[in-house]
Protein backbone atom coordinates (compact mmCIF):
# COMPACT_ATOMS: atom_id res chain seq x y z
CA UNK A 1 0.00 0.00 0.00
CA UNK A 2 1.08 3.58 -0.57
CA UNK A 3 2.37 5.13 2.61
CA UNK A 4 1.70 8.68 1.49
CA UNK A 5 -1.67 9.56 0.06
CA UNK A 6 -1.23 12.97 -1.46
CA UNK A 7 -2.14 14.89 -4.58
CA UNK A 8 -0.05 14.01 -7.60
CA UNK A 9 1.07 10.68 -6.19
CA UNK A 10 1.45 8.06 -8.92
CA UNK A 11 0.00 4.65 -8.10
CA UNK A 12 2.05 1.53 -8.69
CA UNK A 13 1.12 0.38 -12.21
CA UNK A 14 -0.31 -3.05 -12.94
CA UNK A 15 0.85 -4.90 -16.06
CA UNK A 16 -1.08 -7.88 -17.43
CA UNK A 17 -0.88 -10.01 -20.53
CA UNK A 18 -4.17 -10.94 -22.20
CA UNK A 19 -4.56 -14.42 -23.65
CA UNK A 20 -7.51 -16.20 -25.19
CA UNK A 21 -7.21 -18.73 -22.36
CA UNK A 22 -7.74 -15.99 -19.77
CA UNK A 23 -10.69 -14.61 -21.75
CA UNK A 24 -12.24 -18.08 -21.89
CA UNK A 25 -11.70 -18.52 -18.15
CA UNK A 26 -13.26 -15.14 -17.51
CA UNK A 27 -16.28 -16.15 -19.59
CA UNK A 28 -16.67 -19.29 -17.48
CA UNK A 29 -16.27 -17.43 -14.18
CA UNK A 30 -18.66 -14.62 -15.07
CA UNK A 31 -21.12 -16.57 -17.21
CA UNK A 32 -20.64 -14.06 -20.05
CA UNK A 33 -20.31 -16.28 -23.13
CA UNK A 34 -20.94 -13.52 -25.68
CA UNK A 35 -19.35 -15.01 -28.84
CA UNK A 36 -17.45 -11.79 -29.52
CA UNK A 37 -15.18 -12.88 -26.66
CA UNK A 38 -14.81 -16.61 -27.25
CA UNK A 39 -15.79 -17.57 -30.81
CA UNK A 40 -12.94 -16.74 -33.19
CA UNK A 41 -14.83 -17.45 -36.40
CA UNK A 42 -17.86 -15.41 -35.27
CA UNK A 43 -15.71 -12.53 -34.05
CA UNK A 44 -13.66 -12.46 -37.27
CA UNK A 45 -16.80 -11.60 -39.23
CA UNK A 46 -17.74 -8.65 -37.01
CA UNK A 47 -16.49 -5.05 -37.25
CA UNK A 48 -13.96 -5.71 -34.43
CA UNK A 49 -12.32 -8.41 -36.60
CA UNK A 50 -11.48 -10.94 -33.89
CA UNK A 51 -12.15 -11.91 -30.32
CA UNK A 52 -11.84 -9.20 -27.69
CA UNK A 53 -11.53 -9.31 -23.92
CA UNK A 54 -14.48 -8.54 -21.71
CA UNK A 55 -14.39 -4.88 -20.67
CA UNK A 56 -14.80 -5.99 -17.08
CA UNK A 57 -11.57 -7.99 -17.35
CA UNK A 58 -9.63 -4.76 -17.94
CA UNK A 59 -11.54 -3.13 -15.08
CA UNK A 60 -10.52 -5.99 -12.79
CA UNK A 61 -6.90 -4.89 -13.30
CA UNK A 62 -7.85 -1.33 -12.36
CA UNK A 63 -9.49 -2.68 -9.21
CA UNK A 64 -6.32 -4.64 -8.42
CA UNK A 65 -4.26 -1.44 -8.63
CA UNK A 66 -6.73 0.39 -6.39
CA UNK A 67 -6.84 -2.44 -3.83
CA UNK A 68 -3.04 -2.59 -3.75
CA UNK A 69 -2.98 1.12 -2.94
CA UNK A 70 -5.97 1.61 -0.67
CA UNK A 71 -6.63 -1.89 0.68
CA UNK A 72 -10.05 -2.82 2.03
CA UNK A 73 -11.25 0.75 1.85
CA UNK A 74 -11.38 0.33 -1.93
CA UNK A 75 -13.10 -3.05 -1.77
CA UNK A 76 -15.78 -1.94 0.65
CA UNK A 77 -16.35 1.73 -0.20
CA UNK A 78 -14.76 2.47 -3.56
CA UNK A 79 -16.43 4.31 -6.40
CA UNK A 80 -15.52 4.07 -10.08
CA UNK A 81 -16.47 5.52 -13.46
CA UNK A 82 -14.93 4.01 -16.57
CA UNK A 83 -15.21 4.41 -20.31
CA UNK A 84 -14.14 1.61 -22.63
CA UNK A 85 -12.33 3.27 -25.53
CA UNK A 86 -10.88 0.42 -27.53
CA UNK A 87 -11.08 -3.35 -27.17
CA UNK A 88 -8.27 -5.35 -25.58
CA UNK A 89 -7.33 -8.38 -27.65
CA UNK A 90 -5.57 -11.69 -27.07
CA UNK A 91 -1.83 -11.06 -27.21
CA UNK A 92 -2.11 -7.54 -25.79
CA UNK A 93 -0.09 -6.46 -22.80
CA UNK A 94 -2.05 -3.95 -20.75
CA UNK A 95 -0.54 -1.40 -18.40
CA UNK A 96 -2.82 0.28 -15.89
CA UNK A 97 -1.59 3.65 -14.66
CA UNK A 98 -3.19 5.77 -11.98
CA UNK A 99 -2.61 9.00 -10.14
CA UNK A 100 -4.18 10.79 -7.18
CA UNK A 101 -5.73 13.95 -8.62
CA UNK A 102 -6.75 15.46 -5.30
CA UNK A 103 -7.56 14.60 -1.71
CA UNK A 104 -10.79 16.13 -0.43
CA UNK A 105 -12.21 16.42 3.07
CA UNK A 106 -15.87 15.69 3.69
CA UNK A 107 -17.36 15.49 7.17
CA UNK A 108 -13.91 14.98 8.63
CA UNK A 109 -13.07 12.12 6.27
CA UNK A 110 -10.45 12.25 3.52
CA UNK A 111 -11.29 10.99 0.06
CA UNK A 112 -8.74 10.43 -2.71
CA UNK A 113 -9.90 11.25 -6.23
CA UNK A 114 -7.83 9.30 -8.73
CA UNK A 115 -7.71 9.00 -12.48
CA UNK A 116 -6.59 5.93 -14.36
CA UNK A 117 -5.88 4.76 -17.87
CA UNK A 118 -5.31 1.36 -19.36
CA UNK A 119 -2.95 1.28 -22.33
CA UNK A 120 -1.95 -1.56 -24.63
CA UNK A 121 1.60 -2.27 -25.81
CA UNK A 122 1.12 0.13 -28.75
CA UNK A 123 0.21 2.96 -26.39
CA UNK A 124 -3.44 2.88 -27.45
CA UNK A 125 -5.93 3.84 -24.76
CA UNK A 126 -8.19 0.92 -23.86
CA UNK A 127 -9.99 2.28 -20.78
CA UNK A 128 -10.02 5.61 -18.97
CA UNK A 129 -11.78 6.67 -15.82
CA UNK A 130 -11.89 8.06 -12.32
CA UNK A 131 -12.18 6.56 -8.87
CA UNK A 132 -13.01 7.90 -5.42
CA UNK A 133 -11.91 6.11 -2.27
CA UNK A 134 -11.92 6.88 1.44
CA UNK A 135 -8.44 7.30 2.87
CA UNK A 136 -8.04 5.31 6.07
CA UNK A 137 -5.70 6.77 8.67
CA UNK B 1 -26.18 -19.50 -10.12
CA UNK B 2 -29.92 -19.53 -9.78
CA UNK B 3 -31.87 -17.14 -11.90
CA UNK B 4 -34.58 -16.72 -14.49
CA UNK B 5 -32.33 -14.93 -16.93
CA UNK B 6 -32.54 -17.59 -19.61
CA UNK B 7 -35.83 -15.93 -20.54
CA UNK B 8 -35.37 -13.55 -23.41
CA UNK B 9 -37.69 -10.72 -24.26
CA UNK B 10 -38.14 -8.68 -27.39
CA UNK B 11 -35.89 -5.70 -27.92
CA UNK B 12 -38.98 -3.45 -27.92
CA UNK B 13 -39.76 -4.52 -24.36
CA UNK B 14 -36.48 -3.08 -23.18
CA UNK B 15 -37.87 0.29 -22.21
CA UNK B 16 -36.82 2.51 -19.30
CA UNK B 17 -38.13 0.98 -16.10
CA UNK B 18 -38.10 -2.60 -17.41
CA UNK B 19 -36.82 -4.87 -14.65
CA UNK B 20 -34.76 -7.93 -15.53
CA UNK B 21 -35.51 -11.16 -13.67
CA UNK B 22 -33.83 -11.35 -10.28
CA UNK B 23 -30.60 -13.31 -10.27
CA UNK B 24 -29.13 -15.05 -7.23
CA UNK B 25 -25.50 -16.05 -7.07
CA UNK B 26 -23.72 -18.27 -4.63
CA UNK B 27 -20.22 -16.82 -4.58
CA UNK B 28 -18.55 -20.13 -3.87
CA UNK B 29 -14.86 -20.67 -3.28
CA UNK B 30 -14.60 -22.44 -6.65
CA UNK B 31 -16.26 -19.55 -8.51
CA UNK B 32 -13.99 -17.01 -6.81
CA UNK B 33 -10.97 -19.19 -7.51
CA UNK B 34 -11.88 -19.42 -11.20
CA UNK B 35 -12.40 -15.65 -11.34
CA UNK B 36 -9.06 -14.93 -9.67
CA UNK B 37 -7.29 -17.25 -12.09
CA UNK B 38 -8.94 -15.46 -15.04
CA UNK B 39 -7.94 -12.00 -13.79
CA UNK B 40 -4.50 -13.25 -12.72
CA UNK B 41 -4.88 -12.00 -9.16
CA UNK B 42 -4.50 -13.25 -5.60
CA UNK B 43 -7.22 -13.76 -3.01
CA UNK B 44 -7.58 -11.42 -0.06
CA UNK B 45 -10.22 -13.54 1.63
CA UNK B 46 -13.25 -11.75 0.21
CA UNK B 47 -15.15 -11.89 -3.05
CA UNK B 48 -13.61 -9.37 -5.46
CA UNK B 49 -16.36 -6.77 -5.98
CA UNK B 50 -15.85 -6.84 -9.73
CA UNK B 51 -16.51 -10.58 -9.74
CA UNK B 52 -19.98 -9.79 -8.43
CA UNK B 53 -20.46 -7.06 -11.03
CA UNK B 54 -19.31 -9.38 -13.79
CA UNK B 55 -21.90 -12.02 -12.87
CA UNK B 56 -24.66 -9.41 -12.64
CA UNK B 57 -23.80 -7.89 -16.02
CA UNK B 58 -23.60 -11.31 -17.65
CA UNK B 59 -27.07 -12.15 -16.31
CA UNK B 60 -28.47 -8.92 -17.74
CA UNK B 61 -26.86 -9.25 -21.14
CA UNK B 62 -28.04 -12.85 -21.49
CA UNK B 63 -31.56 -11.46 -21.37
CA UNK B 64 -30.99 -8.94 -24.14
CA UNK B 65 -32.24 -10.24 -27.47
CA UNK B 66 -29.75 -9.76 -30.28
CA UNK B 67 -30.30 -10.46 -33.96
CA UNK B 68 -27.96 -13.17 -35.29
CA UNK B 69 -24.40 -12.05 -36.09
CA UNK B 70 -24.73 -8.78 -34.18
CA UNK B 71 -22.71 -7.75 -31.17
CA UNK B 72 -23.21 -5.88 -27.92
CA UNK B 73 -20.34 -3.69 -26.78
CA UNK B 74 -19.77 -2.66 -23.17
CA UNK B 75 -19.15 1.08 -23.58
CA UNK B 76 -19.02 2.44 -20.02
CA UNK B 77 -19.38 1.38 -16.41
CA UNK B 78 -20.11 3.11 -13.12
CA UNK B 79 -19.78 1.28 -9.81
CA UNK B 80 -20.02 1.96 -6.11
CA UNK B 81 -19.12 -0.59 -3.44
CA UNK B 82 -20.78 -0.55 -0.03
CA UNK B 83 -19.75 -3.71 1.73
CA UNK B 84 -17.25 -6.57 1.59
CA UNK B 85 -18.78 -9.91 0.69
CA UNK B 86 -17.34 -13.09 2.23
CA UNK B 87 -16.58 -16.08 0.05
CA UNK B 88 -19.51 -18.48 0.15
CA UNK B 89 -22.14 -15.76 0.49
CA UNK B 90 -25.19 -15.56 -1.74
CA UNK B 91 -26.16 -12.26 -3.32
CA UNK B 92 -29.25 -11.07 -5.14
CA UNK B 93 -28.91 -8.88 -8.24
CA UNK B 94 -31.59 -6.40 -9.25
CA UNK B 95 -31.26 -4.79 -12.65
CA UNK B 96 -33.36 -2.62 -14.88
CA UNK B 97 -33.26 -0.48 -17.98
CA UNK B 98 -32.47 3.06 -16.87
CA UNK B 99 -32.31 4.68 -20.30
CA UNK B 100 -32.51 3.70 -23.95
CA UNK B 101 -31.04 6.01 -26.55
CA UNK B 102 -31.12 5.45 -30.31
CA UNK B 103 -28.75 7.32 -32.57
CA UNK B 104 -28.70 6.34 -36.22
CA UNK B 105 -28.02 2.62 -36.43
CA UNK B 106 -26.85 2.31 -32.82
CA UNK B 107 -28.76 2.02 -29.57
CA UNK B 108 -27.34 2.66 -26.14
CA UNK B 109 -28.90 0.80 -23.25
CA UNK B 110 -28.06 2.15 -19.82
CA UNK B 111 -28.72 -0.57 -17.29
CA UNK B 112 -29.01 0.08 -13.56
CA UNK B 113 -27.74 -2.54 -11.16
CA UNK B 114 -28.09 -3.12 -7.42
CA UNK B 115 -26.75 -6.09 -5.51
CA UNK B 116 -27.87 -7.11 -2.02
CA UNK B 117 -26.68 -9.72 0.45
CA UNK B 118 -28.93 -12.13 2.34
CA UNK B 119 -29.37 -9.55 5.08
CA UNK B 120 -30.80 -7.17 2.43
CA UNK B 121 -27.81 -4.85 2.82
CA UNK B 122 -26.74 -3.26 -0.43
CA UNK B 123 -23.26 -4.43 -1.36
CA UNK B 124 -22.86 -2.53 -4.63
CA UNK B 125 -24.68 -0.50 -7.25
CA UNK B 126 -23.80 0.70 -10.69
CA UNK B 127 -24.72 1.48 -14.26
CA UNK B 128 -23.57 -0.31 -17.37
CA UNK B 129 -23.79 1.31 -20.80
CA UNK B 130 -24.19 -1.24 -23.58
CA UNK B 131 -23.98 -0.23 -27.24
CA UNK B 132 -26.09 -2.29 -29.62
CA UNK B 133 -26.73 -2.20 -33.34
CA UNK B 134 -30.43 -1.70 -34.16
Amino acid sequence: MLTEIQEGKVLNPVVKHITQEKINLYAEASGDFNPIHIDKSFAAKTPVGGTIAHGMLSLAYVSEMMAATFGRSWLSEGKLQARFREPARPGDTLTINGKIDCVEQKDGVSYANCNFECLNQKGETIVTGETIVKVLK
Amino acid sequence: MSDETNKTISYEELIPGYEFPLANYELSASLVSKYLKAVDSASDGFVPPLAITACAIAAMTRSIPLPPATIAIHAAQELEFFKLVPIGATVECHSRVARKITRGKMSMLILGLEVFDKGKDKVQSGKATIALPT
